[in-house]
């Protein structure tokens, strides 16, 4: 019987901060043993819960490309009380930490193959998106997917996240990519209003198309909204949901929203799934 | 107790009908024959539901925490005096509050009736002036009340008369002490060994569900040190170690505020004595600062205030 | 059908306890009753309703160590294996079905829990019929009965001057065969066990409706009955704690010193005020009316729908205990007789 409980060892090989607002940064890890990296086989929106011994443990969504082999990453936000996030920030390359995983559905990448994807993502939400993207621009897999288009909404400049990521993006002919602030601001020369206003003056074609979309909740509602406007079916909206969790397989009893358990039928929901999950969601 | 029902009826039904609160909170029957429930008025037909008797132990003053609303609760004296430091420690606003108190009413302890019975399960009861008639399957059996007060729950002469709004009954005539103030004297008289193993046997039947703190009216901080995991103050098992570190902190953060009403030792599933350290707690206090709780709401408690002839012997 | 003359139990028991690691209810006041393990006979008490704890901890303890961790990173999962096969004697039959849902959760498809699997599959269970059951029981609703086999593996039923047994499962018909001084049961006593059934069935007054209720909650979910039913409820975690089904958990990690730690796993609840308190200040379930609305659903809803089972089996504990007697039954009468809506 495989114990799901223990993680694996992993070195944290690099921190990279990914906005100016320094309250993301990205850690990449490297599992100790060659093994454990090849049982980790992954698909973009699975996530992994990351310990360190002695603080605990926390879920978060995987940001690296599955064809990524040789490191994984995560993009987490600091947040004051969060004992693990704070403790992860501490740590200084070469330290280990724990790594179980891969956990819940991800993303239905053969499903989307001949479609075109519209990529929506708000704030620090973007993470598992940027897995998608990495994962599709790749070159052994770009022919399989139609066209790519991305919204990047943040509050504020600082918060934007994957900075490098989205200049080398927005070089590329193969990607088109938006990105947009709440408010006006200084030296910003990317899209202004929220993500659904915005979102609604892209006008994207519904016409065998997919969207992915991860945010708050309030961007998520009236993003959904204005698709809905642009003839987007609730089957083809895609989303990622999060909830605390503690095991990670559906046994601890409190990500579920309705019958779902977020970390074991999740993360990842049609929007069509969710109108039945009711109250709750 | 009848009339005092009636009374409490007419009251409730005047207050919901002047609209001086948006909700009573009372005792109606449960299907345990043994004990009464809380229940929420907010109509004066309803009304009708409340009782007021010996098995109406809940301490009700626990739901005026975080109540925006115009509240009136049924309280005996020493959930009266749970409201006092309620309102002296900024949780509960005094003026949201009508206190309906029944200052005599004594209640019984339910842990003595099934031990006096052996387990026997009781189907119904029948209320009598100073006794409640007991009935099972196949037995039937008066037991006079006076016999199986709870322990702690002291009726008191002394508590200040602002804190009743409506009074129900009697006020009593000098301070009742219902107590197994032996018990303490028995502690206080046991070597340090026997003490031990007194208080191992209680906290090791604990199972860290924590229903005692839950049920305490005093016990509302947002966050407990014992959910605190990061650092842990010591570990979530049910080691002795660790329940009677659990058990020892909270008698020392309830003290100088507990009112002794029981209100942990009912909710206990595993029927630990947790009324003793508390118990012996406020004896201590009582002796050095001369200070009860929740007795005057104009004194401050007294181990969150200073007076210059606190006694000062600890100091070495 | 197999029959024990009543005075050679505890020769019965002794021969488990020799055996076997052997759990049986003992009580220390005759009031309050728990499974525990004993070296024979000697402590066993046959003679209760139910145990006021639920044997559920015998599989999934209130506290448990996942894994050591040491400062070198090395991870220790404690053994689990035992030498000894275990034999709990004297189950009640509410409690044996509550396993058979726990399986469920640890045994699914894809994640299977080592812990409690390893415990469970070295576990042989006697449950033992109930002739007395109380008032809070209420375990005919969900179609169990004080004379119910499932998730036995021997059935024994008390007859006053004999005990009958009951090959449930193999494993139970293996271990049966090992016991001595039981002889085949006469007609007599099957008609005798039919009748005691039938009596002790019913003898069970509390009922829960539970036709359609699974999808009727769903459509509840919203329902402004939510807002009174939760109101005394103190949110203390009695009725998870003493609950067999509830499994509910939380894992943390604590340090023994500088170089080693154990991250463990213990008993959590739905009522706890940090259940889905998120590290961000977000929690979705906040208030005693979200609280009490994902108990009540978990089992009488999402279970369901899930597993094709009820997750509560009408033991009554949760009645019996609960500091401010809130009654679960009621609570879902009041549900069902109540608008999914606001009336407009």
């Amino acid at each position: 019987m495989r114990n799901p409980y223990v993680p694996a060892n992993a070195i944290l090989s690099r921190k990279h901060i990914e906005n100016t607002a320094k309250d993301l940064q990205t850690f990449e890890f490297i599992f100790e043993d060659k093994k454990q990296a090849e049982n980790f086989d992954f698909i973009c929106g699975q996530f992994a819960m990351v310990s360190i011994d002695g603080v605990g443990e926390a879920p978060f969504g995987i940001a690296s490309s599955p064809l990524e082999k040789d490191f994984i990453q995560f993009t987490v936000k600091r947040y004051s009380k969060g004992i693990l996030t704070n403790a992860l920030y501490s740590l200084s390359e070469g330290e280990k930490l724990g790594i179980r995983g891969p956990f819940g559905n991800g993303y239905p990448m053969k499903e989307l193959e001949g479609k075109n994807i519209l990529i929506v993502g708000g704030g620090f939400a973007l993470t598992t998106l940027r897995s998608v993207v990495k994962f599709v621009l790749h070159q052994a897999n770009r022919a399989k997917y139609g066209k790519l288009t991305m919204l990047a909404a943040a509050r504020e400049p600082c918060e934007m996240l994957y900075r490098e990521d989205m200049a080398e993006w927005s070089k590329r002919n193969d990607i088109e990519v938006v990105q947009a602030i709440d408010k006006p601001a200084e030296g910003w020369d990317g899209q202004v209003g929220f993500a659904a206003e915005v979102l609604e003056k892209m006008t994207p074609d519904a016409k065998n198309t997919y969207t992915l979309i991860c945010g708050p909740q309030i961007m998520i509602k009236t993003c959904i909204n204005v698709l809905g406007k642009l003839n987007f079916t609730p089957d083809k909206i895609i989303n990622s949901l999060e909830m605390k969790m503690k095991c990670g397989i559906g046994k601890c009893g409190r990500c579920n929203i309705g019958n779902k358990y977020i970390c074991k039928d999740g993360p990842v929901f049609t929007y069509e799934q969710l109108l039945k999950l009711g109250a709750e969601y | 107790m009848v009339d005092l029902e009636k009374q409490l009826r007419a009251q409730a039904k005047k207050l919901l009908e002047d609209k001086a609160v948006d909700c009573v909170i009372g005792y109606e029957n449960s299907d345990d024959p043994l004990m009464t429930t809380p229940c929420f008025i907010t109509a004066p037909n309803e009304v009708d539901r409340l009782v007021l008797n010996c098995l109406c132990g809940n301490n009700l003053t626990k739901y005026l925490i975080g109540r925006k609303e115009k509240t009136a609760v049924v309280a005996k004296a020493w959930d009266v005096r749970s409201v006092a430091v309620l309102v002296k420690e900024n949780q509960v606003k005094r003026e949201n509050v009508i206190i309906i108190g029944v200052p005599s009413l004594r209640i019984v302890d339910q842990k003595k009736i099934i031990a006096h019975l052996n387990g026997k399960e009781v189907i119904s009861v029948i209320l009598k002036e100073n006794a409640i008639e007991v009935q099972g399957d196949v037995f039937s059996e008066d037991l006079l009340i006076d016999d199986y007060l709870q322990a702690g729950c002291e009726l008191r002469d002394d508590i200040d008369d602002s804190m009743f709004d409506i009074v129900i009954g009697e006020m009593p005539a000098s301070k009742q002490n219902i107590d197994d103030d032996d018990l303490i004297k028995q502690l206080e008289a046991m070597s340090s060994e026997q003490r031990w193993e007194f208080f191992k046997k209680e906290f090791s039947k604990c199972i860290r569900c924590y229903a005692c703190r839950e049920a305490c009216p005093l016990c509302y901080c947002k966050s407990c040190f014992v959910d605190q995991n990061f650092p842990a103050w010591f570990s979530k098992s049910t080691d002795l170690s660790d329940n009677m570190s659990f058990h020892i902190i909270r008698a020392l953060h309830a003290a100088g505020r507990c009112t002794d009403c029981g209100a942990c030792f009912r909710a206990c599933p595993n029927d630990i004595n947790l009324r003793v350290l508390n118990r012996k707690i406020a004896k201590d206090i009582k002796e050095l600062f001369d200070s009860e709780p929740g007795l005057n709401p104009k004194e401050d408690l007294p181990l969150t205030s200073y007076k210059p002839d606190d006694p000062q012997d600890f100091i070495k | 059908m197999k029959i024990l003359e009543k005075e050679k139990i505890n020769s019965v028991l002794d021969f488990l306890a020799g055996q076997y690691d052997l759990v049986a209810p003992v009580s220390q006041d005759g009031l309050k009753f728990e499974y525990a393990q004993v070296k024979d006979s000697s402590k066993v008490n046959l003679d209760f309703t139910n145990s006021h704890e639920s044997p559920k901890k015998l599989f999934f303890p209130q506290y448990e160590v996942l894994f050591r961790y040491y400062a070198d990173g090395r991870k220790e999962v404690p053994a689990l294996e035992t030498d000894k096969k275990r034999v709990i004697f004297g189950m009640r039959p509410c409690d044996a079905k509550a396993l058979l849902f726990l399986d469920k959760v640890f045994d699914d498809a894809k994640y299977q829990d080592p812990y409690y699997l390893t415990k469970r599959n070295n576990t042989v269970i006697f449950t033992l019929g109930c002739v007395s059951p109380q008032s809070t029981c209420f375990c005919t609703s969900f179609d169990i009965g004080p004379f119910a086999k499932d998730g036995s593996d021997v059935f024994v039923a008390d007859f006053g001057d004999f005990y009958s047994f009951e090959a449930v499962t193999d494993k139970g018909e293996e271990i049966l065969k090992k016991l001595s001084g039981l002889r085949d049961a006469a007609g007599e006593h099957i008609s005798k066990y039919e009748k005691l059934s039938r009596e002790s069935a019913a003898k069970i007054k509390r009922h829960i409706e539970l036709q359609g209720l699974a999808e009727e909650l769903i459509n509840k979910q919203d329902a402004p009955m939510w807002e009174q039913i939760h109101l005394k409820c103190i949110r203390c975690g009695v009725c998870s704690f003493l609950c067999p089904t509830c499994h509910c958990f939380d894992m943390i990690d604590e340090n023994q010193g500088p170089q080693q730690g154990a991250r463990v796993r213990i008993w959590d609840s739905c009522m706890s005020c940090g259940f889905t308190q998120e590290a961000s200040g977000h929690n979705p379930r906040p208030g005693g009316r979200e609280k009490m609305r994902q108990r009540v659903m978990h089992k009488f809803s999402y279970i369901p729908q899930n597993f094709d089972t009820f997750g509560c089996v009408g033991c009554g504990r949760c009645i019996k205990n609960c500091p401010v007697r809130n009654d679960i039954t009621k609570t879902i009468k009041k549900l069902r007789e109540s608008e999914s809506r606001e009336k407009r």
